[in-house]
């Protein structure tokens, strides 16, 4: 049997350059990880994380499980054309093989099988009826990609991705290929016979209404049609969006092994940045979109622009770093990772001579093996202070306070802003400070300050805690009483406290032990921004104020009589917007101590 | 004979409609509170002649028993038109036309947290000053005298950080004179006052502030204090810029004194909607002109009159009142 | 860079000579954040500055330099913040320090 005709060509082509690009640039990026990195990849391959990472595939990238989860309706979308495509590849090759044994045919005669196999005689109605279902599935998850274009509310989304001519190229003829391979398969099997439900009853439409002249003289060009769509899809798969469909499997296994996007850019970010499918997910719960109407710096913009090296400073700086996309993104790329990253390729510049002058300067007072470190902003929430005061009295608790008389930033905010290099400075001039005191369990108010604390200063023997957890620990040792004099309350995840180191639960408990707790709209992983993250210098005070004036509203909408939060920099802002009174979680604690 | 409804009993309230009855309408003053007198009842002195705060309400309130106004204490207004002045217990006033004369709302020091009011002993505002003045008594905490002193202007006024960008036009003038009376009061103490702009509008204020600094030797350093926080020795260390120096400056202090400004009414929002009324973005009552209809609202049959309108001085009120009469009249013919 | 001075020595002139300094990279700045012109002065930032509190470092003085067009050191100046933010929470006009004190790095940089 002869595999070959000449409207093959555009396809053969196409998915012979689709392969080369896609093989180059996966071994260019492995090639170029970090050593670290590939030692990570070699010691990762032979062990169970490779199986587990065969399983997400599996549920990710074919089943989309967790497009599922954003709504059912976008999840069938991309299930039906991602699964649905797969289940044809190989469904058509089991068929090829049920028909002619195992034998070497080449990939046109498995994708363009219709075609060649006319000449055989005999049908297997089952194949029939299972690649005419497949395709159906196919077309449906098509037909709801136009719906969606149209009416994107119907599935849960109110804003979409504004694409770029490429992905809009791509886009068109991944539209086309199914409905071109419908008709194809149909007018061959209007001519030769055979087909299932979908191609047979299209076919014998055909047969009866249409001259066998016209039928022959579309026969031809519908399979040309056919196979140029797919060319010109494969072309520009490896250029466009749909580069996510392939890279996100490797993404899967990387992550398996623990690769992850560094302080500095690296090779192992390409597989983030083009596992990005743009599904534009990232959009609606950005409240630089929902708020102030920005609309091209979100996550989906940024991969974007950075792929293609277009990236402006204005829009990597232009982010709250909330983690409110990054919590919903269905790839789970470390969106603030890049976009830190990134910063730091554009803002780094290395100075020897910064800070040198935090030389040999110590302005902590009291000695204590629990160190208090108040932090920047705490410093203007004296509420907070005076609270904090009273609890480590009233828990017997001798304290270091480290920063109470000014003392040097944690350097988390000139890390938000790039300057990686130079926060290094401060952080070891705090933990050398930390060192000197002799400190076990460091507390600080600040989750901006935690969330460093934790992730890089790599303080071995020192314990540290934001003060929700600090204070329920001493409720729970019985160290610290509180009455539970009621009250309703309602309380604010500050982004770095909950989304940054997932501490949702001590607060509330500490809330929960004086009074009622009543939550608002946005809560936990989903709640909102106040507006006043350090992580962007770009939206000016009136952008803030607009932001935080939002949020609260949801906050008098539960009826509560106080607003918690365990942030100074929230806590500022909240009381810009809100019309309630907000206390830090320390002042509600001190409040209330037996 | 029309019938004009004035809410509020203030000084604004007091003299619309003293100046009102005069023009021979039938006037109902509609006080929340149970006496009248608003805001400058708790007031020791004025500024710039030293006047006790009582010469001008107490004339105020004998003349007002004397003219035949009505007075409605306890009456506080819900919402109202140009026909209707509606109370909380339900009642409707009929009317022809209404001032509104409901002045403002002090700014709650406590929302600038980082100056320590309600936190630190000896943090007090203005109007604690003029309370403790009425009473006589001027002392810290511990009751000892204080000797150094610090008045921060501007607190609540021309600060976004509190969503008030306006200016509060008399606390200045206010600093300057509590200044001078915390001087007169404890001569051996040092006073300084931290302004960003120092703003004397009005005749003889200039004045007193030079006495202040030549007389007094009232200290003013032009920088905005950033922080109080509490000494060992139970004081309050205070940080600021000295912006004429163009260095950091600290002091410790036994006494702050935070100058409040005024704000707009919660309610300016609710009655602007109700009725049809404009209000600025400041949020106070926008008048239908800035010249020649001040004390008009742009809606026919309501009126303002004192500080609903903007931040004034007693002056100012007292002539709001006066004027306000004269556009009733023009409307009510 | 030299180290700065700001406006004590003897060589270089006490006058800000609006006439002779080039406002071009004053103009782009305020250009960028036209709120930065809203500064009265009142120094909240500078006291309440964490480097400041421990270096010579004037946020207020520096960026009210370059609006004259004297930008000679500030780049190094600026380079002292620590970006914390204390001072954005204070600041009555409600300007985006941090975000001025890295347009000021950007625009008279190297980079």
């Amino acid at each position: 049997m002869n595999f070959f005709a000449p409207f093959c060509i555009p396809f053969m082509v196409g998915a012979a350059v689709m392969a080369v690009a896609l093989v180059l640039k996966y071994v260019l990026w492995i090639w170029h990880l970090p050593r670290a990195d590939r030692k990570l990849l070699v010691s990762g391959i032979f062990t169970v994380q490779s199986i587990k990472a065969v399983g997400e595939v599996i549920s990710e990238s074919l089943l989309h499980r967790r497009i599922f989860k954003v709504n059912p309706l976008l999840g069938y979308m991309h299930a039906s054309l991602a699964f649905g495509w797969f289940l044809l590849i190989t469904v058509g090759w089991i068929e090829t093989i049920a028909y002619l044994g195992f034998r070497y045919v080449p990939l046109q005669g498995h994708v363009f099988f219709k075609y060649f196999a006319t000449c055989i005689a005999e049908h297997k109605p089952v194949f029939d009826f299972l690649m005419d279902l497949l395709l159906l599935i196919v077309l449906s998850g098509v037909a709801l990609a136009w719906g969606k274009r149209l009416y994107s509310k119907a599935m849960g989304m109110r804003r979409t991705t504004k694409h770029v001519l490429g992905d809009r190229v791509a886009l068109s003829a991944l539209w086309f290929i199914f409905p071109a391979r419908l008709v194809a398969e149909s007018l061959t099997c209007a001519i030769y016979g055979g087909g299932g439900f979908l191609t047979g009853s299209i076919s014998s439409f055909l047969a009866e209404h249409v001259s066998g002249s016209l039928l022959a003289a579309l026969y031809e060009p519908s399979w040309w049609f056919y196979s140029s769509m797919l060319g010109i899809f494969f072309v520009a798969l490896p250029f466009s969006r749909y580069m996510h469909i392939f890279t996100e499997i490797p993404l899967i296994f990387l992550r398996r092994y623990q690769l992850r996007p560094r302080e500095k850019e690296s090779s192992y970010d390409n597989f983030e940045i083009q596992a990005c499918s743009r599904c534009g997910i990232c959009l609606d719960p950005c409240q630089l979109q929902s708020e102030l109407g920005i609309n091209d710096v979100q996550s989906v913009y940024f991969l974007r622009d950075r792929r293609y090296n277009r990236l402006k400073l204005a829009v990597a700086n232009n982010c709250l770093m909330c983690g409110r996309c990054e919590a919903k993104c269905p790839v789970g790329i470390n969106l603030n990772s890049l976009r830190q990253n990134s910063r730091d390729t554009m803002r780094n510049i290395p100075d020897e001579s910064r800070y040198g002058y935090l030389a040999s300067l110590d302005r902590s007072q009291g000695e204590g093996r629990v160190g208090y470190f108040a932090g920047c902003m705490t410093l203007l929430t004296p509420r907070t202070l005076s609270a904090m005061e009273r609890i480590f009295a009233a828990a017997g608790e001798d304290v270091w306070w480290a920063d109470r008389n000014g003392g040097v930033c944690c350097g988390r905010p000139l890390k938000l802003s790039g300057e990686t290099d130079s926060a290094k400075k401060m952080m070891r001039y705090n933990k050398e400070l930390f060192y000197k005191h002799n400190i076990t369990t460091l507390v600080t108010s600040c989750p901006i300050c935690l969330r460093v604390f934790r992730d890089e200063y790599a303080l071995r023997g020192i314990e540290v805690l934001h003060h929700s957890e600090y204070i329920l620990r001493l409720m729970r040792q019985g160290r610290l009483k509180v009455d539970a004099a009621g009250g309703r309350f309602t309380y604010h995840d500050p982004c770095e406290l909950g989304r940054g180191c997932g501490i949702y639960d001590q607060p509330r408990a500490v809330i929960e032990a004086v009074g009622e707790l009543l939550e608002p709209k946005h809560t936990r992983e989903d709640s909102l921004c106040c507006g006043a993250s350090l992580a962007n210098t770009v939206i000016n005070d009136a952008q803030q104020l607009r932001i935080a004036r939002s949020m609260s509203a949801e906050f008098e909408q539960t009826g509560a009589s106080t607003v918690v939060t365990s942030c100074p920099l929230c806590k500022k802002t909240v009381a810009r917007g809100s019309s309630l009174p907000v206390k830090d979680l320390s002042e509600v604690v001190a409040e209330h101590l037996a | 004979m029309k019938h004009v409804v004035v809410i509020g009993g203030g000084i604004a309230g007091m003299q619309s409609a003293l100046s009102l009855k005069k023009r021979g309408f039938d006037v109902t003053v509609v006080e929340k509170s149970n006496r009248l007198g608003g805001k400058l009842l708790n007031w020791h002195c004025l500024f710039p002649s030293f006047t006790p705060a009582t010469e001008v309400t107490d004339t105020l309130k004998q003349r007002i028993a004397d003219s035949g106004v009505e007075v409605r204490l306890n009456a506080e207004v819900v919402e109202f038109d140009r026909h209707h002045v509606v109370l909380a217990d339900g009642e409707r006033i009929e009317c022809d036309a209404v001032v509104l004369c409901s002045g403002f709302t002090l700014f709650d020091a406590r929302i600038k947290e980082e100056y320590g009011y309600g936190i630190y002993d000896n943090v007090y505002t203005s109007v604690d000053i003029e309370a403790m003045l009425n009473k006589g008594r001027v002392e810290l905490k511990n009751g000892g005298r204080p000797r150094r002193i610090a008045f921060l202007h501007c607190v609540g006024s021309r600060d976004e950080k509190v969503c008030q960008r306006h200016c509060s036009k008399v606390c200045c003038v206010t600093g300057v004179k509590q200044a001078i009376e915390m001087k007169q009061l404890f001569p051996e103490a040092d006073v300084f006052n931290f302004y960003m702009d120092i703003r004397m509008f009005g005749p003889g204020y200039e004045e007193m502030y030079r006495e202040a600094q030549q007389k007094y030797n009232i200290h003013f350093v032009r920088g905005r204090i950033s922080e109080a926080a509490p000494t060992i020795d139970g004081r309050l260390q205070l940080k600021a810029e000295d912006t004429l120096t163009g260095r950091p400056l600290k002091i410790s202090v036994d006494m702050l004194v935070l100058l409040v400004g005024m704000r707009s009414n919660d309610d300016n929002a609710r009655f602007a909607e109700h009725s049809g009324l404009q209000c600025a973005p400041s949020g106070f009552m926008a008048p239908a002109d800035m010249f020649l209809s001040n004390v008009a609202s742009g809606v026919g049959g309501i009126f303002y009159a004192g500080a609903v309108t903007a931040p004034k001085s007693v002056g100012e009120v007292l002539n709001d009142g006066a004027a306000v009469a004269e556009a009733v009249t023009g409307y009510l013919g | 860079m030299a180290a700065i001075d700001w406006g004590f020595s003897i060589n270089r002139p006490r006058t800000i000579d609006i006439d002779n300094n080039n406002l071009r990279k004053s103009d782009e700045i305020l250009r960028e954040m036209p709120e930065l012109q809203c500064c009265i002065g009142c120094g909240a930032c500078t006291a309440s500055c964490t480097a400041g509190n421990l270096t010579e470092f004037n946020f207020r003085k520096v960026h009210t330099l370059v609006r004259r067009g004297e930008y000679q050191g500030a780049y190094e100046e600026m380079n002292k913040c620590m970006l914390c933010g204390k001072c954005r929470l204070l600041c009555p006009r409600g300007i985006n320090t941090r975000g001025v004190v890295m347009l000021i790095k950007r625009k008279l940089g190297d980079f």
